[in-house]
């Protein structure tokens, strides 16, 4: 980062905005505490909106977009469509379906579905890997900023920030706060636009709309500086760019914790309607991120400063923050934007880890290993399994294997080709068997770490399966290993044929 | 076959009854609307370009924007939300007038 030291005024901006969370959840929860228990409540479509968005917002989106965008100009936009397009697909194909079908977690709707502890087990499995991947890269930025903000190097930043965050999901759960996901929401969006608006006030860009601001911002850099950042698939080719913008929808559309949304929702018409308004709510995130990306690039090629493409490609997660600071803002609006920061990877990390710890003790311990186990043991097995998932975490998160945006990629394709398949069939083909779902689930696995595993043995899986893009080609092979594979083993029972036709689909004549 | 006797049968290609015969057309609708307009557009991005000049979907502005990044960084994003308001339109009247020719209708 540009300046060493501690900044004393963000870092109060960064706890005070936890602890207004703190507050405003105990107030929230003793004013709500008859109706809802941890999943928070809902008020009609707005809100269920803003619980949709503010459980999709993380550091990927508030920090790793504008770096990519800033890096890969046209071709990064890939990560905008695909984490957009894929609500469509999330809608058009599952949600009220999803709904109807009431379970709670991917797991257990892949259990009862499929009728299949190993089903579960599997799904369960994979829930709790894409976990652990998608909170690695929230936790590289949530290291990055902790080290901006204490001035110390990203190891200690991101140990630290390990610890405040536990902390932090621990008071929350001893004093037993309630998530208010519309406040969340609220200082999310205010966190990250109204910094935007004073950046381009002080450079001179209509400021009340930076999302077109930047427009001329654009302009001027490529005549100024010859820098063209809309230069289409300059760093990617277009089979790439679909690639990976279908692999992104696919995995929005299977992400276990973006699925458990709507298991809460008080009737199908209103978790209908409030995909719209959260996939609304996110689109005004992503229409201004490349503004932060035009505008560092702006003020870095005004100061002088070019960096080398391997020094860009080390800082582009810190490019908000730096694009803040280069921009001359005030030390507060910096640390508002600090704040958003750190608590859009904390809730977002505080929701992953019950996710998997949740998979851990009921969807394995006590569906799989133990079904006489008391309430309290598997709480404690689940707050264990939290700790134990964390840990995991920091290791990955102390050595980042690329950008927040990127790894986060590789969660968004585990989930393409494993969940989002298995959903899609279960739900629109009863023939789809348990041996033709386990078949594709492990398939789904192998297609997504394929270039890892074995691209160095056969050139051609890097280039079909590439690591963050790999469902283009992966999930269409792992629906036709599950259909190839069900219509060789024995029919689901009718029990639950009958269950799918008449309460999911069940607007028979 | 066999995978799919008796009577309790979904098949998303195959629908039954009245009321997901329209709801299977609604989604193919959306999902052409979704497909052609992103990708589509890429692809012709892509076409067009000519070597050393570029496409002439971005050789003009458009909200300030080079037309093609205006169109995939905004547009694409309020198109998808357009899909599913019309979406969930067509799906809501839908419902109403099965619930018209059904009794206890309990959406």
């Amino acid at each position: 980062m540009t300046d060493a030291g501690q900044k004393l005024i963000p870092m109060v901006i960064v706890f005070a905005v936890l602890l207004l969370f703190v507050v405003a959840g105990l107030l929230y929860k003793a004013r709500e505490s008859s109706e809802y228990g941890v999943s928070g409540r809902y008020s009609g479509r707005i809100g269920g909106g803003a619980a949709i968005a503010s459980n999709w917002m993380s550091a990927a989106s508030f920090l790793g977009m504008a770096g990519l965008i800033y890096l890969y100009g046209y071709s990064a936009l890939a990560y905008v469509i695909g984490w957009t397009g894929g609500y469509v697909l999330l809608l058009v194909l599952l949600a009220g379906q999803l709904r109807r079908f009431g379970k709670y977690t991917a797991p257990d709707f892949i259990g009862e579905r499929f009728e299949s502890p190993a089903a579960r087990l599997i799904s369960a499995a994979i829930s709790i890997v894409i976990t652990l991947v998608y909170s690695v890269a929230q936790f590289k930025g949530i290291g990055i900023v902790f080290a901006w903000l204490i001035g110390i190097n990203y190891t200690n930043g991101v140990i630290l920030g390990a610890a405040i965050l536990m902390g932090y999901i621990v008071l929350s759960g001893t004093l037993g706060v309630a998530r208010s996901q519309k406040l969340q929401y609220f200082v999310l969006i205010v966190t990250f636009i109204l910094p935007l608006m004073v950046l381009a006030y002080r450079l001179g860009y209509f400021w009340v709309m930076p999302q077109f601001g930047y427009g001329r911002a654009m302009t001027d850099l490529s005549r100024e500086f010859g820098t063209d950042i809309s230069a289409p698939f300059a760093h990617f080719g277009l089979f790439h760019w679909t690639a990976l913008c279908f692999t992104l929808m696919l995995g929005t559309a299977g992400l276990p914790h973006v699925l458990s949304r709507f298991y809460t929702v008080s009737n199908v018409r209103d978790a209908r309607w409030s995909v719209v308004w959260g996939l609304f709510f996110i689109a005004l995130i992503y229409w201004s991120a490349p503004a932060y990306a035009v505008f560092g690039r702006l003020i870095e090629a005004r100061a002088g400063i070019a960096l080398p493409p391997a020094a860009a490609y080390a800082m582009a997660d810190n490019v908000v923050l730096r694009t803040a600071l280069l921009g001359g803002l005030p030390q507060w609006l910096v640390g508002m934007l600090a704040a958003g920061a750190v608590s859009a990877a904390f809730f977002n990390v505080a929701g992953l880890l019950m996710t998997g710890a949740a998979s851990v003790s009921y969807d394995i311990y006590y569906r799989l290993v133990n079904p006489q186990a008391s309430e309290g043991r598997r709480m404690s097995l689940a707050k264990g399994a939290t700790l134990v998932l964390a840990l995991l975490v920091l290791l990955g998160a102390l050595n980042p294997p690329g950008l927040i945006a990127e790894i986060a990629a590789v969660a968004f394709a585990l989930a393409g080709n494993t969940i989002f398949p298995a959903f899609l069939l279960g739900i629109w083909w009863s023939g789809t068997t348990r041996h033709g779902v386990i078949c594709g689930m492990l398939a789904g696995v192998l297609i997504t770490f394929a270039q890892p595993l074995f691209g160095s043995l056969l050139p051609l899986v890097n280039t079909i399966f590439p690591l963050t893009a790999s469902a283009l080609c992966g999930a269409p092979l792992v629906i036709l290993i599950t259909i190839a594979v069900s219509r060789f083993t024995p029919p689901p029972s009718e029990e639950i044929r009958r269950f799918l036709a008449e309460e999911v689909h069940g607007h028979l004549e | 076959m066999r995978n799919e006797s008796g009577p309790y049968r979904v098949n998303l290609f195959r629908p039954k009854s009245g009321y997901m015969k329209g709801e299977v057309a609604i989604m193919l609708a959306a999902l052409v609307g979704w497909g052609v307009v992103t990708f589509g557009f890429q692809l012709l991005l892509r076409l067009t370009d000519v070597p050393g000049r570029g496409s002439w979907l971005a050789g003009f502005s458009f909200f300030n924007l080079p037309f093609h990044f205006w169109f995939t960084a905004q547009m694409l994003p309020l198109w998808f939300i357009i899909i599913c308001v019309l979406f969930n339109l067509c799906i809501d009247r839908l419902s109403k007038r099965q619930s018209r020719r059904r009794d206890g209708f309990n959406d």
